[in-house]
C-alpha cells in the first residue's frame, strides 16, 4: 500500500514538473492555501474545544467553590464576634475535599477568592485571605512565579498582590526591571502595594523606562494604597540615571508638595535635556517655589519654546508679583502666540490689585489680537 | 423580617450579599440588571433596595430616580453599592434620593448595620406620618 502511495506521488511530481512554470506556481499557492486553511481551522477547533471543556468544568465546580466560601467565610459564625481572624478555624473536612487537590480546581478557587476580595474588605476580606493561605493556594501562586512564561508570572504576581502575600525582594526586584513591559509594570505595581517599608526601592535599580501608561497606573496605586510609606523623592531626582524615573519623581514631588525637594529640583534647571528642564520648571511652579523665580527669569532667554512656556506657567502659579514687568514685556513684544497667551494668563493668575490694574492698562494700550487673548484668559470657563 | 431587593450584575457579589442578608434574617430577592429590577419593583413592595450603579439596560441612578418618582414606592430605603467612588457620582446618587452610598470593596458588617439603621429610621418616619394623619 505504501509502495502504491509513493508511486502515485512520484507520478504526480513527474506530471507536475512537466507543467508550465506559472501553472506550477499557481498550484503551489493553492496547496499552501489549502494546508494553511486546514491548520487554521484545526487550531480554532482545538481552542474552541478547550474553552468548551473549561467552561463545562467551571460550571461544574463553581457552585462547589461558592458553597465553600459561603459556608466557611460569608456565613462564618465567628464574624462580628470580636474573634481575631487568625484564631478562626475553618471546617477541615470541607477544606480536605479531594476535589480541591486538582490543579484546575485550585486555579478556579484562586480566581473566585480574588473576585470576592475585590468586593469585600474588613473581616470578610481578611477571612478570604486566611482561606487562601490555609488551603496552601499561595504555593500554587509561587509555583507560577517560577514559570518561564511571562503571562503566568504576571498572573502569579497579581494573585499574590490581591491576597496581600509578601514576595521576597530576591524574587520580585528582578521582575521590576524585566525587559517585558507588561511583566515589569505588574511587578512594580505589586512591589509598591506589598512593600511596607520601602515601596519605591525598585527605583534604585530601574534601568528600563517607566512608560507613560505605567506611570499613570503607578500613580493611581500610590495615591490609593493605604499606609504607604512616602519617601522624599528628591533622592532619585538627584541620583537616578533613569530619565523616566526622574520625570515620574518630579510629578510625585509636586503631588505630595515636598517643599524640601526644591533645591534638588532646581539643580535640574542646569540639565542639558530640555524636556527634563521643562518637567522641573513645571514641578517648581506646582510647588510655588518663589526661590526659583529669579533663576527661571535669568535663564528664560536661553530656553527653547517648551521651557519658556513652562516658565511663564510656573510664574503664574508662584504669583509673587515680583516679575509682573517681565510678564508684561513678554506679552507685549513676543511674536509667538503661545508665549503671549501664557504671559497673559500668568499675569491674570496673580489676581492682586496691581495685576488687575496691569490687565486694564494692557487692554487699553495693546492691539486687537492681544485684547482678544486677554479676554480669552479672563474667561473662567475656558481653561486652555 | 424585612423585604430587600438586591440589584447587581456581578453574579458573585449578588450571591454573596444575598447570603449575608439572609443570614441576618431578611427576605432577599435579586435582580441581575435594570430591566429585571424594574419588573420586580413593579410587582412587589420592598423595604430596602440595594443597587449597583453600572448595570445593563438601566443603571443604578435610573433605578433610584424611578423609585423616588413613584408616589407609592418613594419611601423605600435605597443603598447604592458601587465601585465608582468619584464625588460627582456620589453626590448625584444622593441628589436623586439615595439614602446611603457604599463604595466597593464593602464591609459586610457595615452593610448590615446601615440596613438596620435605615429600617429603624424608616419605621420611625412611618409612625410619624401615621400620627399626623
Amino acid at each position: 500500500m505504501w509502495k502504491d502511495l509513493v508511486d502515485l506521488l512520484f507520478q504526480a511530481y513527474e506530471q507536475f514538473s512537466l507543467l508550465p512554470l506559472f501553472i506550477e506556481i499557481a498550484l503551489a499557492f493553492i496547496v499552501i492555501a489549502i494546508v494553511a486553511t486546514i491548520v487554521a481551522y484545526g487550531v480554532i477547533m482545538y481552542k474552541r474545544y478547550r474553552s468548551y471543556v473549561h467552561e463545562k468544568r467551571v460550571a461544574f465546580i463553581s457552585p462547589i467553590i461558592e458553597e465553600l466560601i459561603t459556608e466557611q467565610v460569608l456565613l462564618n459564625e465567628n464574624l462580628g464576634k470580636d474573634v481575631l481572624i487568625e484564631e478562626i478555624e475553618f471546617d477541615q473536612a470541607a477544606l480536605a475535599n479531594k476535589v480541591y487537590k486538582k490543579p484546575f480546581v485550585r486555579q478556579i478557587l484562586i480566581d473566585t477568592l480574588i473576585q470576592y476580595r475585590k468586593n469585600f474588605r474588613g473581616e470578610v476580606g481578611d477571612l478570604l485571605r486566611k482561606l487562601y493561605i490555609d488551603m496552601d493556594l499561595q504555593k500554587d501562586s509561587f509555583a507560577k512565579m517560577k514559570s518561564m512564561r511571562w503571562e503566568r508570572k504576571i498572573k502569579a504576581v497579581v494573585e499574590l498582590t490581591q491576597m496581600d502575600i509578601s514576595i521576597s525582594d530576591v524574587t520580585i526586584l528582578p521582575l521590576t526591571n524585566s525587559t517585558n513591559p507588561s511583566l515589569r509594570a505588574a511587578a512594580r505595581n505589586a512591589y509598591i502595594q506589598l512593600s511596607k517599608n520601602e515601596p519605591f526601592k525598585f527605583f534604585d535599580i530601574a534601568t528600563e523606562p517607566l512608560l507613560p501608561w505605567d506611570q499613570l497606573e503607578m500613580f493611581k496605586i500610590i495615591t490609593t494604597t493605604k499606609d504607604i510609606a512616602i519617601p522624599n523623592f528628591s533622592r532619585w531626582v538627584s541620583y537616578s540615571s533613569n530619565k523616566s524615573v526622574v520625570s515620574f519623581c518630579l510629578k510625585l514631588i509636586a503631588h505630595y508638595d515636598q517643599q524640601s525637594a526644591i533645591p534638588a529640583v532646581m539643580e535640574l534647571l542646569n540639565n542639558k535635556d530640555h524636556y527634563f528642564r521643562a518637567d522641573a520648571i513645571a514641578c517648581l511652579g506646582k510647588l510655588s517655589a518663589e526661590v526659583a523665580e529669579e533663576k527661571m527669569v535669568r535663564i528664560y532667554n536661553h530656553q527653547p519654546l517648551n521651557c519658556q512656556i513652562e516658565i511663564l506657567k510656573a510664574m503664574g502659579s508662584i504669583a509673587s508679583g515680583k516679575y509682573l514687568e517681565f510678564l508684561k514685556t513678554e506679552f507685549l513684544y513676543s511674536s509667538n502666540f503661545d508665549i503671549r497667551m501664557n504671559a497673559a494668563r500668568a499675569i491674570i493668575r496673580h489676581n492682586t490689585q496691581h495685576s488687575r490694574l496691569l490687565v486694564e492698562e494692557l487692554m487699553e494700550m495693546t492691539h486687537e489680537e492681544n485684547q482678544l487673548i486677554i479676554k480669552h484668559c479672563l474667561n473662567p470657563l475656558i481653561k486652555y | 423580617m424585612s423585604n430587600i431587593l438586591v440589584i447587581e450584575d456581578d453574579d458573585i457579589m449578588l450571591k454573596a450579599i444575598r447570603n449575608i442578608l439572609r443570614k441576618d434574617g431578611h427576605e432577599v430577592l435579586t435582580a441581575k440588571d435594570g430591566k429585571e429590577a424594574f419588573e420586580k419593583l413593579d410587582n412587589e413592595q420592598y423595604d430596602v433596595v440595594i443597587t449597583d450603579l453600572m448595570m445593563p439596560y438601566a443603571n443604578g441612578l435610573e433605578v433610584v430616580s424611578r423609585l423616588r418618582a413613584n408616589t407609592e414606592k418613594r419611601h423605600v430605603g435605597i443603598i447604592v453599592c458601587s465601585s465608582v467612588g468619584n464625588e460627582e457620582t456620589i453626590t448625584e446618587a444622593f441628589r436623586l434620593g439615595a439614602d446611603d452610598y457604599l463604595k466597593k470593596p464593602i464591609m459586610a458588617g457595615e452593610l448590615m448595620i446601615r440596613i438596620r439603621k435605615l429600617l429603624a429610621n424608616r419605621s420611625s418616619n412611618l409612625k410619624l406620618v401615621t400620627k399626623k394623619k
